[in-house]
């Protein structure tokens, strides 16, 4: 040995977690989902693309900078729901899938969400059941070939949950930047010159 | 040879290129789900930078979308490429039948060549479709090896023995900058 430091190489993989905001981060999410279930569950295109995709919120996943899991969530008056998770296959066995149900949960609880819920295939409840999730009632029932348990969480409430009196331009923030100034912020140092058009002032 | 399935299970196969929103989505679904989710070809490498410069010819099943396939277009020939037919629905020639639209897409063009690179192994699926080696030597080496495969678009005028210039043989995929163009090509 010669006793000189030597800097060691940090291997672990760097995960990045964000709300897709762009064309191509939305498309990221599709091709994830199409990847796992058209291409190693044999869904049909019609019945994971079911039309809920632009009443949602998509959420990527990257490891390493490479598209590696994707989460949809739907928002309900009393709970959230998570659905479409998926974790590319060459990303499996790592527990990511907890990483991206804790991100979330926590989005969802600045939010103002106290309860998630989710549509589960049977065989993953016990993974489930380890984060806090539990079967609403007994029914088993079937959609896309698989059987689903309907399971729940509740969230602890949060002390920065957005409600009617949150300051407005907080409100207005990228929802997964909600403590960063975001660009309408920036705008205002414009000031407000109310531009429109003048109706009354139109020829006829 | 073969026939081309005019139906499945009494439900029409049908084709179209890819017009609208959707239909490219269908196209990057399909071809996610086998390359990204069979293949594990990450996504990266997958969607390339090329997709908005090429055109997506789509199978359907009925109304399902099935199979998909990119043309790039070159001005000495139509590259189809990324041909991916759904698992379940293989065994049907609607790979055969893409490329048969893709040809008829090029003819329509004023093209007369169709170029392709395929793995070794699948060599002589192409073969029999028509395609030959572009030049006759074996699989170019490295971790990843293809082989330059070409076709005429009108088989009562077959390409001349060697027309194309060493650089098209193998066209390697070009890195893209941050702006689109080839790696290097620009110093910012």
């Amino acid at each position: 040995m010669t006793g000189q430091k030597t800097a060691v190489p940090n291997l672990a993989p760097v995960v990045t977690i964000k709300v897709a905001a762009t064309s191509d981060e939305l498309l990221q999410c599709y091709a994830l989902r199409a990847a796992v279930f058209m291409g190693e569950q044999h869904c049909p295109y019609d019945e994971e693309f079911d039309g809920n995709d632009y009443t949602a919120t998509h959420v990527i996943m990257y490891v390493d900078g490479e598209p590696a899991g994707a989460m949809r969530l739907r928002w309900f008056q009393s709970f959230c729901k998570f659905e479409r998770c998926v974790v590319l296959r060459r990303y499996r066995g790592l527990g990511i899938h907890h990483t991206i149900n804790a991100w979330c949960k926590e989005f969802a609880r600045r939010k103002g969400y106290t309860r998630v819920y989710v549509h589960l295939q049977k065989r993953h409840l016990a993974m489930m059941e380890k984060e806090g999730f539990r079967r609403v009632d007994d029914r088993v029932f079937n959609f896309s070939d698989h059987e689903y348990y309907a399971i729940y969480c509740d969230l602890d409430p949060s002390q920065d949950a957005v409600t009617l009196t949150t300051t407005p331009m907080v409100v207005n923030r990228p929802e997964d930047r909600l403590d960063v100034e975001g660009v309408l912020e920036k705008s205002a140092e414009r000031g407000a010159s109310n531009p429109h058009v003048h109706l009354d002032r139109r020829p006829n | 040879m073969s026939t081309i399935a005019q139906s499945i299970d009494g439900e029409a196969v049908t084709t179209r290129l890819a017009m609208r929103m959707e239909d490219s989505l269908q196209a990057f679904a399909v071809r996610a789900a086998c390359f990204i989710g069979e293949l594990d070809v990450p996504y990266s490498e997958e969607f390339d930078g090329h997709d908005f410069g090429a055109t997506h010819i789509l199978a359907y099943v009925g109304n399902e979308p099935v199979a998909a396939l990119r043309v790039r277009w070159f001005q000495s020939f139509a590259m189809p490429e990324r041909l991916a037919v759904i698992q379940r629905f293989r065994g049907h020639q609607i790979g055969q039948l893409l490329i048969e639209r893709c040809r008829a897409l090029a003819e329509s063009r004023g093209c007369s060549t169709l170029y392709t690179q395929v793995l070794p192994g699948d060599v002589k699926y192409w073969e029999k479709q028509g395609w030959r080696r572009l030049v006759a030597e074996e699989a170019s080496s490295g971790p990843k090896p293809i082989v330059a495969m070409v076709r005429a678009v009108d088989p009562s005028k077959p390409l001349p023995a060697a027309e194309a210039p060493e650089s098209v043989v193998l066209r390697r995929e070009t890195q893209l900058d941050a702006s689109g163009l080839p790696l290097g090509t620009v110093s910012n």
